[in-house]
């Protein structure tokens, strides 16, 4: 193991947690100590103002009323987006009692997280390499990008090009990353698996964990306190 | 330009931090999707980066970013001047901030419910403090705020307006309809735009007529006959309070029920969403209310009749920016237009997603940009009103009725401009 393996994967992993946790509660915090006088913009959303604002939030309306290509790559990304990290619990814990109350025996779980999560890993990454097209190509959003927009996606990009070279490369062993896991709550020494792709996934990823809480990608923490400036009556 | 100047202008950028969550969150979570240049007015009639509404709000953005964001401060290391105010930057900002119709179209449509308006506000209230308004609205504000209008008219314009309305009455319909000025008490205070008392004055005629027809007991009053607020448009709080005073003292002098806003929209918005809504001036003992809303329920209520051949042309209806995505006020000009109009036509698109004429945020009673509002930020209007092939747009605000008068005479289209209240008195029944 080098000395770049074991920094990432036996001491990056708590310094991630920190930071992000920090920083998570700090901006979250802020944010919800600001003043909101009404802003008010019509028409209001549909259903109510607490109702409209969750669909607001959720469903991107006003994406879809200006822009359709856009809010299909919005929908497409961040859909696969929630597929992907739910599917990464099993990285750390494998639910062998939920799926034992599914009736799954292994093998159904298997082949539905590689057929799920291999779909969910290729659409995103051609989710993300559109939506950075669209930033190269379109000049009224390229003139805009600024070098933290730039990053944040090429992040993603390179995150998403490692995951996938673990799921469709030589075969990756899940247990491994338990019995990382399970070294990193207990602090006990693991070795890391031996898989260059998923060293670099693990680098990628918890960078990009680190570089939320202080970047526009906490968009989905702030529109619950911007829609509501815009929208509660 | 002094140091203590570009500090005050640093000061308050920092203080965004604490600003209201809308502000604070325009610096923190814009994606920079391009969906805000897609729907701007301003953007549509030239795709130039200066004039991209994102770019505009980048100019302070940049600026917060170097003190609060890792990235920004980053940068700063890196490029030195970066995100620092200077004296040309903020002539850069003067430029750009009056480039900016204030129109909310981008609110509409961001998906993050950000409002470049209020980052174009907040520039120009910077802009404000250093001395930077353009100088036509400061003497607009200072009219305002010596006479109570911002035509800067003695109230003797009011009183004999109000005579030659009547006569002008008299002589088109053959019925006395009074159009009071300072009557004490009354039930409803109206409050026009001076425009109406002074450039377009049918719109008042139209009002004086539904109250008659209504047997409202009105009144007008001389030392406030213009809601027009041009605080709003230059950022200055202070000055926008101000000028408010004047009008809910009078409302409490004449002891009216109803304070009645005129055709002017963001006259309603500041009295209805902020002066009421933040309780400037503590409880109110009156309610406020709209004559669009007022003349629209009439109508529905069956209490209005019109003879629509008085009204045969084609006509549109533009809704201002501060009436339809500010207030909500959509449906009742359409419900007076259908009733008072026979051959009605619709803008594509329309209501809250309807573009700006090109001249909000007070950029219509700038000559000095008129050039830029005919041919760029009016562009996409001109397009609108041709397709729909109206001989009359109706408007119920000064500054767009204003814009589209030089729109049509730049771009030779013969089409007339003028409030709602204009048809109204054009075709109303006495009963």
């Amino acid at each position: 193991m080098t000395g770049f393996d074991r920094f990432v994967i036996a001491y990056l992993p708590y310094i991630t947690l920190l930071i992000f946790l920090g920083a998570m509660i700090y901006r979250l915090r802020a944010w919800s100590r600001l003043s909101q006088p009404s802003m008010t913009l019509f028409p209001q959303p549909r259903g109510g103002s607490k109702k409209g604002i969750v669909a607001e939030i959720f469903l991107f309306p006003k994406l879809f009323l200006s822009d359709k290509y856009l809010w299909s790559l919005a929908w497409i990304f961040h859909l696969s987006l929630a597929l992907i990290v739910l599917g990464h619990l099993r990285v750390i814990f494998d639910f062998a009692f939920l799926w034992r109350a599914l009736g799954m025996t292994p093998a159904d779980v298997d082949s539905m997280s590689a057929t799920l999560g291999g779909v969910a890993g290729i659409v995103i990454f051609v989710a993300v390499v559109a939506i950075l097209s669209r930033r190269v190509f379109l000049q009224r959003v390229r003139e805009i990008s600024t070098a933290g927009d730039w990053m944040a996606l090429l992040l993603l990009a390179a995150i998403l090009a490692t995951g996938n070279a673990m799921r469709f490369g030589e075969h990756f062993d899940l247990n491994q990353t338990r019995v990382w896991f399970m070294g990193l709550i207990t602090f006990s020494e693991v070795a890391a698996p031996a898989n260059t792709a998923f060293i670099w996934h693990a680098f990628f990823g918890q960078l990009l964990i680190i570089y939320i809480p202080f970047s526009k990608i906490l968009h989905f923490g702030g529109i619950f306190f911007s829609q509501t400036a815009l929208h509660r009556s | 330009m002094t140091s203590r100047e570009i500090d005050m202008v640093v000061k308050g950028i920092k203080a965004i931090k604490d600003a209201p969550a809308a502000l604070r969150l325009a610096m923190e979570i814009c994606a920079k999707c391009g969906t805000c240049a897609k729907e701007c007015p301003v953007y549509y009639g030239k795709s130039r980066k200066d004039l991209n509404p994102a770019e505009r709000s980048d100019l302070i953005r940049k600026i917060y970013d170097r003190y609060y964001t890792p990235g920004g401060k980053l940068k700063s290391l890196f490029t030195g001047s970066n995100g620092t105010v200077s004296e040309e930057e903020l002539d850069r900002w003067a430029k750009a901030f009056y480039e900016c119709t204030a129109c909310r179209r981008c609110a509409r449509f961001c998906p993050m419910g950000l409002d470049n308006s209020v980052i174009t506000r907040k520039g120009r209230a910077l802009l404000d403090a250093v001395g930077k308004t353009p100088s036509f609205l400061l003497k607009v504000i200072d009219a305002s705020l010596q006479t109570g209008n911002t035509d800067g008219a003695p109230p003797v314009a009011l009183e004999e307006a109000a005579k030659f309305l009547e006569e002008e009455i008299l002589e088109e319909d053959g019925v006395k309809v009074k159009i009071p000025v300072d009557k004490h008490p009354a039930d409803v205070f109206f409050v026009p735009p001076s425009g109406d008392v002074l450039v377009n004055p049918e719109a008042i005629m139209g009002t004086a007529k539904v109250f008659h027809v209504l047997g409202v007991d009105w009144t007008m009053s001389s030392k406030a006959f213009d809601g027009a607020n041009y605080g709003l448009f230059t950022g200055n709080d202070q000055a926008m309070k101000e000028d408010n005073k004047l009008y809910i003292e009078e409302a409490r002098e004449i002891g009216c029920k109803t304070l009645m806003m005129g055709e002017c929209g963001h006259a309603h918005r500041i009295m209805k969403f902020m002066m009421e809504k933040a309780h400037w001036w503590g409880d109110l003992s009156f309610e406020i209310n709209n004559i669009l809303q007022f003349t629209a329920r009439a109508i529905q209520e069956g209490k209005l009749e019109f003879d629509k051949s008085k009204n045969p042309d084609p006509v549109t209806y533009h809704d201002p920016c501060n009436f339809g995505r500010s207030c909500g006020i959509i449906e009742e000009p359409r419900v007076i237009m259908r009733a008072c109009c026979a051959d009605y036509r619709e803008m594509t698109p329309s209501g809250a997603e309807n573009w700006c004429c090109g001249g909000g945020g007070g950029l219509s009673a700038m000559d000095s940009i008129k050039e830029f509002r005919m041919t760029v930020s009016g562009k996409k209007k001109v397009e609108q009103v041709r397709a729909t092939g109206a001989k009359y747009v109706a408007s119920p605000c000064s500054n767009c009725k204003r814009q589209f008068t030089q729109l049509m005479q730049h771009h030779e289209l013969d089409v007339g401009t003028g409030g709602l209240h204009d048809l109204v008195s054009r075709a109303i029944v006495y009963q």
